[in-house]
């Protein structure tokens, strides 16, 4: 089973601070991390290559530094990873983004499975995982929260739906994006940060992916940010006092009552 | 409770609080309950420990501090000085009444003199802020215990707290290279100053440090800053036993590479903490586990003293490596020690935090040593802490079926049994928290009579009517 994991590099967020003027985040000088999430992804992955043998290969569009992402993948137990970077990449929105991944996944040929976080931790749009299916034009299941048995080409999925959990049987190759549920993600080991150390990560750019540059970038991004501004708090809350035991009684009766209205007790 | 020094102490009467308004100024001085009862306990159990005060007084200067000494020198009115009041050993509890004087109000930087790379704080500055000051400019105030991020600076000197780092960087003494200090008669002297080397003399400083507010009150320090480290990374070493993880700090040590922290978790610990976090780690396996840390300023000598550090480990035996090189990895990892007190909260809340200090290379038989006493007396001694330095968190927790009165004795006993053990393997009582008044009775017993006789001579020397912070570390009228 071969299986291609999509990361991405984010600030790390306990640190996040935002340009006043741009309203934009402020990357320069910030801490970066694997996509938390994505290593639930990875984990998924990496169970899965246990329980069936086959390979994993993260892949991952950014800047050079990005690497540290994919060697970080290579140190949980990928087998190799993939950096798709290009100055033209830079400014891609989610289309232009999920239309590179796709076609750097085309690039590495044969798959059974693609697996993605449910978002990235910055960004938060949740639109890359589904574009790149919607590229490839294989079946995709999102949320996924438990992956079954595998038999005669499909895999049994369990979705987490606002009401529970959905069953599908999904044909592969398939592109899943899990949810924390899926599995709690392993260490980086010793191991395998020195066979990260050693390993050779192939860059994919723009030229050798043979791609239409019209696609690329910010020239190929259909989503223009027009205006960023942060919408303003407005949680206005009420206190209730009470100076002494008579007025505690009124009180805490006030309280029952508004909880009572908003259906919460 | 010493009750013949209690009676020789005068009462704050109105008077005394008119003349202590007038010092500090009205808004200062707290008398009613609900206001000073905050100031009757530190994070040592305020049922068992706490006192209240009858007059906090928040002063605002050196010379109002000075002046309220001197009053209740001349009165003879017990005077108990107090930081955050994040204290462990009840240092900053008004055992006797009297005046409770918090620093808090003090808390101005007063200089940031980069050229000599010092900062001179007020003793009332939380050292957490100082220490995101002084890193903005790249400098790092390598003293700082990181305990809680309320505690202030002040009372880390009086206390000479330690903390996780101290392998590589030592505990806040090696930082303070001068204080103001409010001698117990009330005169404000400088001790240090912005130097490196002084031999001028007795060095009244490092005497002044870890004296728990019994020998004056530290009202300013100048600390001593270096560069902050721009590099760290994390190991998590899971080991089959307990020994195999301790013979591995010496082993690391002697290869030249310094450690900022070697902490070790024995097994009820590693357990009791990934449960309650719901981590995933193969814990069931280990017998212990340690972390270590690594700084500096480069990142790939960062990165090849890990590795070195790893290699070492496997071949010493090591179940397995983890490696945390980006601030998530290692939170989660440093979550699993972090949080074993509070695991243990869970299971029981009541419990006796104590921080022994052996030589390092004796940790391994303490392990068993606890085992047997956990056993004898019915409850559980989870141990973990500083490996690195030998101060170990060997932690008295009541099982929650012991009733409260066989706890009461069974705590005395086992406590007197640890110490003993501890004394010994050469070790100390407390490495980092202190003596305070939770651990007195045990102190007199188990210290040198003679090193005992000194300090008390010390104590009499600069304290002749026994006003500063009196009931703490040893009592006088033991001497």
């Amino acid at each position: 089973m071969r299986i291609i994991v999509p990361i991405k590099q984010v600030p790390e967020t306990s640190n996040v601070k935002m340009d006043p003027v741009t309203g934009t985040v402020i990357r320069a000088g910030v801490e970066t991390v694997v996509n938390p999430l994505d290593l639930y992804a990875l984990e998924a992955a990496l169970r899965l290559k246990a329980q069936h043998g086959g390979t994993v290969t993260a892949i991952t569009m950014g800047p050079p530094p990005a690497i540290k992402a994919l060697k970080e993948a290579v140190a949980m137990g990928c087998d190799d990873a993939v950096l798709v970077s290009d100055r033209k990449f830079g400014g891609s929105d989610t289309w232009a983004t999920s239309y590179t991944l796709a076609q750097a996944v085309r690039k590495l040929g044969a798959y059974d499975l693609i697996i993605a976080g449910e978002r990235a931790t910055d960004g938060d749009t949740a639109q890359v995982g589904p574009g790149i299916a919607s590229w490839l034009d294989i079946p995709i299941a999102t949320y996924v929260a438990r992956i079954g048995a595998l038999a005669e080409g499909r895999l049994t999925l369990e979705r987490l739906v606002e009401e529970g959990y959905q069953q599908l049987s999904v044909p592969l190759p398939a592109l899943l994006t899990v949810v924390k549920e899926i599995a709690v993600p392993r260490l980086p080991t010793l191991r395998g940060k020195k066979a990260a150390k050693h390993c050779d990560i192939p860059v994919f750019s723009a030229e050798n992916m043979g791609l239409d540059p019209s696609f690329l970038g910010l020239k190929g991004s259909p989503t223009k940010v027009v205006k960023i501004d942060a919408p303003k708090v407005t949680r206005g809350g009420k206190t209730v006092q009470a100076g002494d035991d008579e007025a505690v009684s009124a009180a805490v009766g006030q309280l029952i009552g508004f909880l009572e209205e908003k259906g919460l007790v | 409770m010493d009750a013949h020094a209690r009676n020789a102490y005068s009462a704050v009467t109105p008077r005394i609080a008119d003349a202590v308004r007038k010092i500090a100024g009205a808004k200062n001085v707290l008398v009613d309950d609900d206001k000073i009862q905050a100031y009757s306990h530190d994070e040592t159990n305020a049922e068992k420990y706490g006192h209240m005060p009858e007059l906090v007084v928040l002063p605002t200067k050196a010379e109002q501090v000075a002046e309220i000494v001197k009053l209740a020198n001349r009165e003879h009115i017990p005077i108990t000085p107090r930081g955050a009041g994040s204290g462990l050993s009840g240092g900053a509890i008004p055992l006797f009444g009297g005046i409770l004087l918090s620093l808090e109000k003090m808390n101005k930087i007063v200089e940031f003199d980069t050229a000599n790379m010092v900062i001179v704080a007020e003793a009332g500055v939380v050292t957490n802020d100082l220490a995101n000051l002084v890193q903005e400019k790249g400098l790092f105030f390598a003293g700082y215990p990181m305990s809680l991020q309320t505690c202030m600076i002040g009372g880390n000197i009086a206390e000479n707290a330690g903390g996780g780092k101290a392998v590589k960087y030592g505990v806040t003494g090696r930082y303070i290279t001068g204080l103001e200090l409010v001698t117990p008669t009330g005169e404000i002297v400088w001790l240090g100053g912005k130097l490196s080397k002084d031999v001028s003399g007795y060095d009244l400083k490092q005497l002044v440090i870890g004296s728990e507010g019994t020998l004056g009150i530290v009202t300013k320090a100048i600390i001593k800053l270096i560069g902050h480290p721009t590099a760290k990374s994390d190991l998590l070493v899971l080991f089959k036993t307990a020994r195999q993880a301790i013979d591995m700090v010496p082993i690391i040590m002697s290869k030249g590479i310094v450690p900022t922290s070697i902490e070790f978790m024995d097994q009820l610990s590693i357990i009791t903490s990934c449960r309650y976090l719901n981590e995933s780690l193969p814990y069931e396996e280990a017998g212990a586990m340690l972390l270590i840390e690594v700084d500096g300023t480069n990142q790939d000598q960062v990165e090849s003293d890990l590795i070195a550090i790893g290699d070492l480990c496997e071949e010493h035996g090591a179940i397995e490596v983890y490696v945390a090189e980006d601030r998530n990895t290692m939170e989660r990892i440093w979550n699993v020690r972090r949080n074993i007190a509070e695991a243990f909260k869970v299971y029981s809340p009541v419990q006796s935090l104590e921080d022994i200090v052996v030589p390092p290379s004796s940790i391994p038989e303490i392990i068993p040593e606890l085992e047997v006493l956990s056993a004898k007396y019915g409850m559980k001694i989870p141990c973990y802490g500083h490996a690195g330095d030998g101060n170990l968190h060997a932690t008295l927790v009541k099982e929650p079926s012991m009733p409260m009165e066989t706890w009461h004795t069974a705590e005395v006993a086992c406590l007197r049994e640890l110490y003993q053990i501890t004394r010994r393997l050469g070790g100390k009582i407390s490495g980092e928290h202190g003596i305070g008044m939770k651990r007195k009775s045990y102190l007199k017993e188990l210290a040198d009579p003679v090193e005992l006789k000194l300090m008390q001579g010390i104590k009499r020397a600069w304290d002749p009517n026994t006003i500063m912070n009196p009931g703490k570390i040893f009592d006088l009228a033991d001497a």
